[in-house]
């Protein structure tokens, strides 16, 4: 074993732009799936705790299936099973954001339901003593008790959607993986390409979650 | 209208079997090694030497917000090249997650130790009992036992993560569906059947965990909120 590897940022720092494009699909990526699989995991999760048999049942299959299949099976899947059956065009991003985002709705959607649950039930006994329909129950009472239980939760579950992005690589779509694994086989240079993007990763993520656990000392402090 | 032919699937059951021999192996093998250095790990970041305690810190907060995609192509193409040695795919692959499960497991172990009152600590001490002693004796068994449910989350993770090897192209469970995709061109159903299989390995198994920790949780004995 030798450890004289010479390191060399400079093949790094001279692609910079490459890196820079990727970091932007890696960004498209996360925001096309926050958007939609937070937006859907929020009917999922009313869904969940419908009393309606009809809503209820679909929801919970929606949940379970896409909790418990990894989330790369499903990127795969989109991308080369469901063009056969999709009647709109599937390319390889639009396969991977579909895919993270039923993932991101799946998980999301029981936190939702969680954050709903935990209301005690007076509060809708109340409501409905003063003559509230369930919606209003729902809107003015019910969620913003529960939004601020829901908010950590739900950043944890943002933050597994930005490292989800990165299985979109496997199907070739160009984000800030790609992009590193492009750069390391033009210039041979996997250590520094691995390495940088390990790190810009983390530079992105470790501030998150740090403010994750802030969200959820405060708000769980004003409860 | 396109027509299902599951054929495929019985004709190639040796090569999915074969698949899922390989999703096992690298499975149970991270798990031997994750599970141990998790609680090293743990013990090292609860050190009272600052020394240990903030690069350890630093290491397992690492882990944890870096995919785990981008660690596995860096143990596959960039780690061999600086220790000199070429790796085989199932090495990087246990290696990866072993040490994404450690970083996990040991903010478990730590949570599960902390959460057992210094009271504990103080007269196990007064009985003259050394530190690894009280930790053995009289803290991680009561410690374990509220670990358990996030322990059981955290390896179903474990096995969801798995899959991520077909990427550097080690015969897993998935790769293998690819393959047999790719030859039979009938994606559609070795997918739908691959994904099927991953479903029914772990719906099962995170249902017993909801159920043990709603038990646990009456009993008063978790720590998963």
């Amino acid at each position: 074993m030798e450890f004289s590897y010479n390191w060399d940022f400079n093949s790094i720092l001279f692609n910079w732009d490459v890196l820079a494009h990727g970091l932007l699909v890696t960004m498209q990526i996360s925001a096309i799936t926050l958007t939609a699989g937070l937006g859907f995991g929020f009917f999922l999760g009313l869904g969940r705790y419908s009393r309606l048999q009809i809503f209820r049942f679909p929801s919970n299959v929606f949940v379970e299936l896409f909790r418990n299949v990894p989330a790369l099976v499903v990127i795969i899947w989109f991308f080369f099973a469901f063009p056969i059956i999709s009647p709109f065009e599937v390319d390889a991003f639009t396969a991977a954001c579909l895919a993270i985002s039923v993932n991101t709705a799946a998980f999301s959607a029981d936190i939702y339901r969680a954050g709903i649950q935990s209301i005690s039930p007076h509060q809708w006994e109340a409501g409905r003593a003063l003559g509230m329909p369930y919606l209003t129950i729902l809107r003015r009472i019910v969620f913003p008790q529960a939004i601020k239980r829901v908010i950590p939760p739900l950043t944890s579950r943002g933050i597994e959607a930005v490292k989800l992005s990165t299985l979109a690589s496997v199907i070739a779509v160009n984000e800030l993986l790609y992009s590193a694994k492009q750069l390391s086989a033009i210039h041979f240079n996997p250590i520094e390409a691995y390495t940088a993007v390990a790190l810009i990763f983390f530079m992105i993520i470790y501030p998150l979650t740090r403010f994750s656990y802030f969200l959820e000392r405060r708000l769980g402090h004003s409860d | 209208m396109y027509e299902w032919d599951f054929s495929v699937i019985p004709m190639n059951a040796d090569l999915l079997i074969m698949g899922l021999y390989g999703t096992i192996k690298v499975f149970v093998s991270a798990f031997v090694i994750g599970f141990p250095s998790g609680l090293i790990l743990a013990l090292m970041r609860l050190s009272r030497f600052k020394i240990i305690s903030i690069p350890i810190g630093l290491f397992i907060d690492f882990l944890r917000s870096t995919p785990a995609l981008i660690l596995l192509f860096w143990f596959f193409f960039a780690f061999p090249i600086i220790i000199g040695l070429m790796i085989q795919a199932f090495l990087a692959a246990t290696l990866t997650l072993a040490i994404v499960a450690a970083a996990f497991y040991a903010e478990i172990f730590r949570a599960g130790i902390n959460s057992i009152e210094r009271g504990q600590w103080e007269s196990a001490s007064a009985l003259g009992m050394t530190r690894l002693e009280l930790l053995r004796r009289v803290i991680l068994p009561q410690a374990i036992k509220r670990m358990i449910p996030a322990f059981l989350e955290r390896t179903i993770e474990l096995l969801k993560t798995t899959p991520l090897m077909a990427a550097v192209a080690y015969s897993d469970l998935l790769f293998q569906a690819m393959d047999i995709a790719q030859k039979t061109f009938r994606p559609l159903e070795v997918l739908t059947v691959v994904a099927g299989i991953y479903f029914m390995m772990i719906y099962p198994t995170s249902l017993g965990v909801r159920k043990l920790e709603r038990k646990l949780a009456k009993s008063g004995e978790s720590t998963v909120h």
